[in-house]
């Protein structure tokens, strides 16, 4: 009942989203259509300020896999998975093998870190605090190098790339004053969280800001004014795209049997139904649903030869 | 009128208990306080042991032993344990449990409304069995505790909090807090066949740094279990056997029959949190293999035990070393265990051989 509330909530988003976009299309065939006494029609209607940014541009912007933040460098402990289950016993074929950690690794990485994905959306201002507490619950280093980089990576895209749009005009990033005023907080709050990780360097206990992936995602996405539901699926969905791509150059399957697994209703009523589970979970009580995984990625550095960095 | 109790006034409810360490001069390790009211019972003994050797440098104080019991040996639905311990500095203590494993016996959803069908849900959920433990070690203070495994029956549900409190003002090095924590679930009674058969087990392990007000803190660590069939509330209700039956934990947890956590810190366990983790990053590569003959694999070169415990160990942040392992049963992984704090030697010369009675 749950999936099919937020896929109402979704469906009724993207009838939405449509309808403000043949509107859009409409004005623009109305001004350029418009004969000025001789003069050539304007070829943009008006000034790009005025106009809100589409949140569906950032959303398409932040799934794809071309969104530089390394995310292909790292199997989640896939890798390490693969190995630790050789051979397979028998009646077990490799693709069944991999469903089973594919379905263990969504559950695990909603439990661990929507809650901070959430948590994060809906309070930018507590950026620093939640990356504190996830630091804190990442129990292995393999882990936690692989959402650190991840992390600073997208404050990296953020800064280089995503905020001259974003951050530059403040009125543009939501469709309404006040979404924007809280577009502009989370902005803020990435741009103190980046100083704050540049100057905490030197901390002798080594407890500075780290920039975990998870909360630095749901205010990244807060600045690009995509709404809390979407920034949560697009979170899970990422990273079902790179256990699959990593599954790909593992060897497990080919890209178009991954593409059938992304594209099934499976994957997505699974990423759904993950999500609301965790919908009103505290960042308190995130923890690890599947306990052989943290041995799993923790083992990773134990693998003989590896292609990939977890 | 009864006679009012002169306990009464020490513990609020009951399943509650306090117990504070205090060290007096010269170097007297004393319980000041020590109070528990049903189902909970804490036993307290200050063995002879003293420590001939220490990682610290100032003078080492007796440990003393605190036992941990409840009646019936386990928690049964609706039981809420609530200890709080506070070492004061330079005291040692010992916490076991000599009852063997905690057991967690069954809920039933409608077991206190017997004859009344459909209870709401909200009393479905309130049938947990809790256990917090909310400890505060002091300067140079150390706590040893390693309890027998969470034993969580068929259909049960439970949750523990255990929440350290470290002080977080402490500059020097050799003058922190230290701490050995193990926390560790079976899959139930293997012998009658259960296997992850449990509904809820759900265990919480936070350290946190405060100065000596309680205010400024920090969290440090957050180990955080959750072994949840997923059942809603709506089959809790149903009385039909065939739906509490997900299997959801077992698939989760396989191929292992326990798995826990083990938690160090300090300067009083860092030689044998090096030990750990040497132990961990000279495990043979997984994978490996002897290119220069035609033999296929390098041969095992690991410890018997080893080579059946999964684990891995980690220095997080802090100084806090990490240790998580699984085994296919119980006595392996007490065993293993056991086998390497005895080799090791840290727990048996600071706080002498009985720290490790429940291994």
């Amino acid at each position: 009942m749950t999936n099919k509330n937020s896929a109402q909530v979704l469906e009724h988003e993207i009838h939405d989203l449509e309808s403000r976009l043949r509107d859009a299309k409409s004005r623009l065939a109305l001004t350029s259509t418009t004969p000025k006494d001789g003069a050539k029609p304007s070829p943009i209607p008006h000034d790009p300020i005025s106009t809100p940014l589409d949140p569906t541009h950032a959303l398409l912007l932040l799934s794809d896999t071309a969104l530089p933040l390394g995310s292909f460098a790292y199997s989640s402990g896939l890798e390490s998975y693969l190995a630790h289950n050789k051979p397979l016993p028998p009646g077990i074929t490799p693709t069944t093998s991999f469903h089973r950690f594919l379905n263990l690794s969504i559950a695990s990485m909603a439990s661990t870190s929507i809650p901070y994905v959430l948590a994060a959306h809906r309070d930018p201002s507590s950026l620093e605090s939640l990356d504190n507490d996830l630091d804190a619950s990442t129990p292995c280093i393999v882990a936690q190098r692989a959402s650190i980089a991840q992390g600073r990576a997208l404050i990296g895209v953020w800064e280089r790339a995503f905020r001259t749009t974003y951050a530059a005009d403040p009125l543009s990033a939501g469709p309404s004053a006040s979404s924007s005023a809280v577009a502009a907080a989370a902005a803020a709050s990435v741009e103190r969280f980046s100083d704050a990780l540049k100057s905490g360097f030197d901390r002798a206990d080594q407890l500075g800001p780290k920039g975990h992936f998870a909360p630095l995602w749901g205010v990244v996405c807060v600045a690009m004014g995509v709404d809390v539901r979407q920034t949560a699926y697009v979170f899970m969905l990422n990273h079902a795209k790179a256990v699959l791509s990593a599954a790909v150059r593992a060897s497990v399957m080919g890209p178009y049997q991954a593409q059938r697994v992304l594209a099934s209703k499976e994957l997505q009523d699974m990423i759904a139904g993950r999500i609301e589970r965790e919908w009103e979970t505290a960042v308190e009580d995130a923890g690890q649903v599947v306990p052989p995984l943290d041995l799993w990625v923790g083992r990773h550095e134990l693998l003989y030869s590896r292609i990939f960095n977890s | 009128m009864p006679i009012k109790s002169p306990f009464e006034g020490c513990v609020a409810k009951p399943g509650q208990g306090n117990v504070v360490l205090t060290l007096l001069p010269p170097s007297n390790p004393t319980l000041t306080t020590l109070t528990y009211k049903y189902p909970l019972k804490l036993l307290a003994r200050t063995p002879g042991y003293v420590p001939q050797s220490s990682a610290l440098s100032c003078p080492t104080s007796r440990p003393v032993h605190l036992y941990l019991l409840t009646y019936g040996g386990g928690l049964l639905p609706g039981d809420h344990i609530a200890v709080t311990i506070t070492l004061e500095p330079q005291t040692r203590l010992v916490v076991t449990t000599p009852q063997g494993s905690t057991k967690i016996y069954k809920t039933e959803p409608n077991a206190s409304i017997k004859g009344h069908r459909g209870p709401s849900p909200a009393h479905a959920l309130s049938d947990k069995s809790r256990q917090n433990v909310d400890v505060r070690i002091g300067r140079e203070a150390a706590l040893c505790y390693l309890p027998d495994p969470s034993v969580p029956y068929k259909d049960s549900r439970y949750e523990q909090t255990q929440i350290f409190t470290i002080d977080g003002t402490i500059q020097k090095d050799t003058h922190r807090s230290s701490l050995c924590v193990l926390d560790w679930v079976t899959q139930g009674r293997a012998s009658r066949g259960e296997n992850w058969d449990f509904h809820l087990w759900r265990g919480k392990n936070e350290i946190w740094s405060a100065d000596e007000t309680g205010a400024k803190k920090l969290l440090l660590l957050r180990d955080s279990l959750i072994l949840d069939s997923e059942l809603d509330e709506g089959c809790l209700e149903n009385a039909d056997e065939t739906l509490h039956r997900t299997n959801l934990i077992r698939e989760r947890t396989r191929p292992h029959g326990v798995v826990g956590t083990l938690i160090l810190y300090g300067p009083i366990f860092e030689h044998l949190a090096s030990f750990i983790m040497d132990r961990y990053t000279s495990l043979p590569r997984i994978g490996a293999r002897n290119w220069s003959s035609s033999a296929p694999a390098v041969e095992e070169t690991t410890s018997h035990y080893d080579a059946k415990v999964t684990f891995t160990a980690s220095r997080v942040r802090a100084g806090f070393v990490l240790l998580k392992f699984g085994a296919p049963d119980f006595e392996t992984a007490k065993n293993w265990l056991s086998d390497m704090f005895r080799e090791e030697g840290t727990v048996t010369n600071e706080f002498g051989e009985e720290a490790l009675f429940c291994l």
